[in-house]
């Protein structure tokens, strides 16, 4: 593997447009981790339900390159062609996404949506945090996992598609990270104390 | 003189705010964004994450001169960049935010595509010598010799030269080799507008071994494109200007640099003409080589090359075909067409278009980004956004 691995591709080959319920069937084995609709429940485990498209397509392939790493993920993306992760990103950007449950602390819920503004959250992620072409949904995303990603950029060790993450959570101290996943985790879910 | 460091990242983390009332820079397409425009709702164009399947690549939309035909070479290509040929007519592909180098290889009608090298660093620089591709990434340069014979088992890439900076805000590379057997690449400024490091905007070279770093031309934001004249061999090369300062200011440039060691302008003067508005500092235009040709605001001239063929008619001989990927920062869309620009003794180049119709109103299908010629003298065209490329001949 490694560098020796070798696509093949041909000129003529002809991939069908994103089909949801393709994507539906293809993603049973997604399911048991990301849940049936691709609203997760398993603390550090994200959410998939309502991510875009084009979010949910990039991190397969980075998945499949070996640029993304994880034990499970890594595997299953290998086995991935262009057409599968197109139907799997369609289906679960149709999906409605609903708030993982969080115990998010009102002051830092404060503090993380003033960061949100400061650090430009919003540019990409859009106001709402919900998301756009390859730029995730946050708002009320697991909390373990927003944690462990934002960590992972501060420290470079995170993959990233063009460095935009990495670029902006170098200026954050830990705890700031720590309030702004207080506030993304809050969007649309309970919030308490 | 060590030549580039990672000054850019030591001033950063010495400079991390302390308490959060410090305002962080936005993301590097926003900053230079000023208050009046705020609320703009422009924003760089996403890639697609997978390349456009052959069967959707409007091809026909395609306009040439009269006389030429454009057909789809390769398609499935996800992010196909910069372009060069091997010597034994392997065609090596680039790509940016993919990771990955292609090799396309021609199988007598059709072309069978293989992924050489993948989990790069936005390498969007391909060049070859000897029987040796390079490849630039972010903050190295590395290369596989003898690839041509290993495509099926390439080797892991020896590095050439790996001291340049990290920042990956215009941190890609253009990689070519001069007619001085040297190899030339872009270290772009960190930013969209800043003051940059003595170290970024610029064009530099090394040696094929990767001793004697030099600046060959400084304030350049970032040129991705350049080719040396034919005959003269100066050094032609396209920058993309800054965004935010509106939709018809400042134009992109095309420029030469007739010796080393001019400077460009960046950050204080635009198009050779326009003072930047928060940076100019008292400097004055009049102080920085001024543009050849101003191709266009926001038009993101990317591959430059000279026209060497014969089989296109002899006018095109020595012109420069220009690839335009088009403009995001801008309410009405330009560009994403291929230019022509033919030089003039002592007057303003002519400047045509070759090839466009990848804009249809205000929705885009693909983003020429690079062309190449090919052996026969016809042209190829990479799209990094359908992931394909296409050929134009002339077939009258």
């Amino acid at each position: 593997m490694g560098a020796a691995a070798v696509a093949l591709l041909l000129a003529a080959a002809v991939a069908p447009a994103a089909d949801p319920e393709a994507g539906r069937r293809k993603a049973q084995v997604c399911a048991a981790c990301h849940g049936p609709d691709g609203n997760a429940t398993i603390p550090g485990t994200p959410s998939l339900a309502g991510q875009p498209v084009f979010f949910t397509h990039w991190q397969l392939i980075k998945y499949r390159d070996g640029r993304r790493k994880d034990p499970q993920m890594s595997p299953l993306a290998e086995k991935l062609d262009d057409a599968d992760m197109a139907d799997l990103a369609a289906f679960y950007a149709a999906q409605p996404p609903r708030a993982r449950p969080a115990a998010t602390d009102a002051a830092r819920v404060a503090a993380g949506r003033q960061l949100a503004e400061l650090h430009h959250c919003t540019s990409c992620h859009r106001p709402g945090l919900t998301g756009q072409q390859q730029a995730a949904r946050l708002a009320g995303q697991d909390f373990d996992y927003l944690l462990r990603l934002l960590r992972g950029f501060k420290a470079r060790t995170a993959s990233d598609l063009d460095g935009t993450m990495t670029v902006a959570t170098q200026p954050l101290q830990d705890d700031e990270i720590v309030s702004l996943v207080h506030f993304l985790a809050s969007l649309g879910a309970e919030t308490r104390r | 003189m060590r030549p580039v460091t990672h000054i850019s990242l030591v001033v950063m983390l010495a400079l991390a705010p302390a308490s959060p009332a410090v305002a962080q820079a936005p993301p590097p397409w926003k900053q230079g964004q000023p208050a009046d425009l705020a609320n703009s709702t422009l924003a760089p164009i996403a890639q697609p994450p997978g390349p456009a399947a052959a069967s959707e690549i409007p091809v026909d939309k395609i306009k040439v001169p009269r006389g030429f035909k454009v057909s789809l070479w390769a398609s499935g290509i996800n992010n196909a960049r910069a372009m060069v040929w091997g010597d034994n007519g392997t065609l090596f592909v680039s790509s940016r935010v993919a990771g990955n180098v292609y090799a396309v290889l021609d199988r007598g009608g059709r072309r069978e595509v293989k992924v050489i090298a993948k989990g790069l660093n936005l390498p969007n620089g391909v060049a070859f010598k000897d029987g040796t591709l390079y490849v630039a990434e972010v903050s190295r340069i590395t290369k596989m010799p003898g690839i041509e014979a290993k495509l099926d088992s390439p080797p892991t890439p020896e590095v050439v030269y790996d001291i340049l900076p990290r920042d990956l805000p215009h941190g890609w590379k253009y990689l070519a080799f001069g007619p001085d057997g040297k190899l030339y690449f872009n270290i772009g400024a960190p930013c969209n507008i800043c003051q940059p490091p003595d170290t970024h905007a610029n064009i530099s070279r090394v040696n094929v071994d990767g001793s004697g770093f030099e600046y060959v031309a400084h304030g350049v934001r970032n040129s991705v494109g350049f080719d040396w004249h034919p005959v003269t061999k100066e050094l032609y090369f396209a920058t993309h200007g800054r965004d935010w300062l509106g939709d018809d200011a400042p134009s992109d440039r095309l420029d030469v640099a007739a010796k080393k060691g001019l400077h460009f302008g960046f950050p204080y003067c635009h198009q050779g003409d326009i003072p930047d508005p928060d940076f100019a500092q008292g400097r004055s235009c009049g102080e920085f080589a001024p543009p050849l040709l101003k191709t266009g605001p926001h038009v993101a001239g990317n591959g430059v090359q000279f026209y060497t063929g014969s089989t296109f008619p002899p006018e095109y001989r020595n012109r420069i075909f220009l690839a335009q990927r088009g403009s995001w920062n801008r309410s009405e869309k330009v560009g994403f067409r291929v230019m022509m620009v033919t030089l003039r003794p002592r007057d303003v180049p002519k400047y045509e278009v070759f090839a466009e119709g990848w804009l249809q109103g205000d929705q885009i299908w693909g983003r020429p980004v690079y062309t190449q010629q090919m052996k026969d003298g016809s042209r190829l065209i990479a799209d990094d956004y359908a992931g394909a490329i296409y050929r134009v001949a002339y077939q009258p």
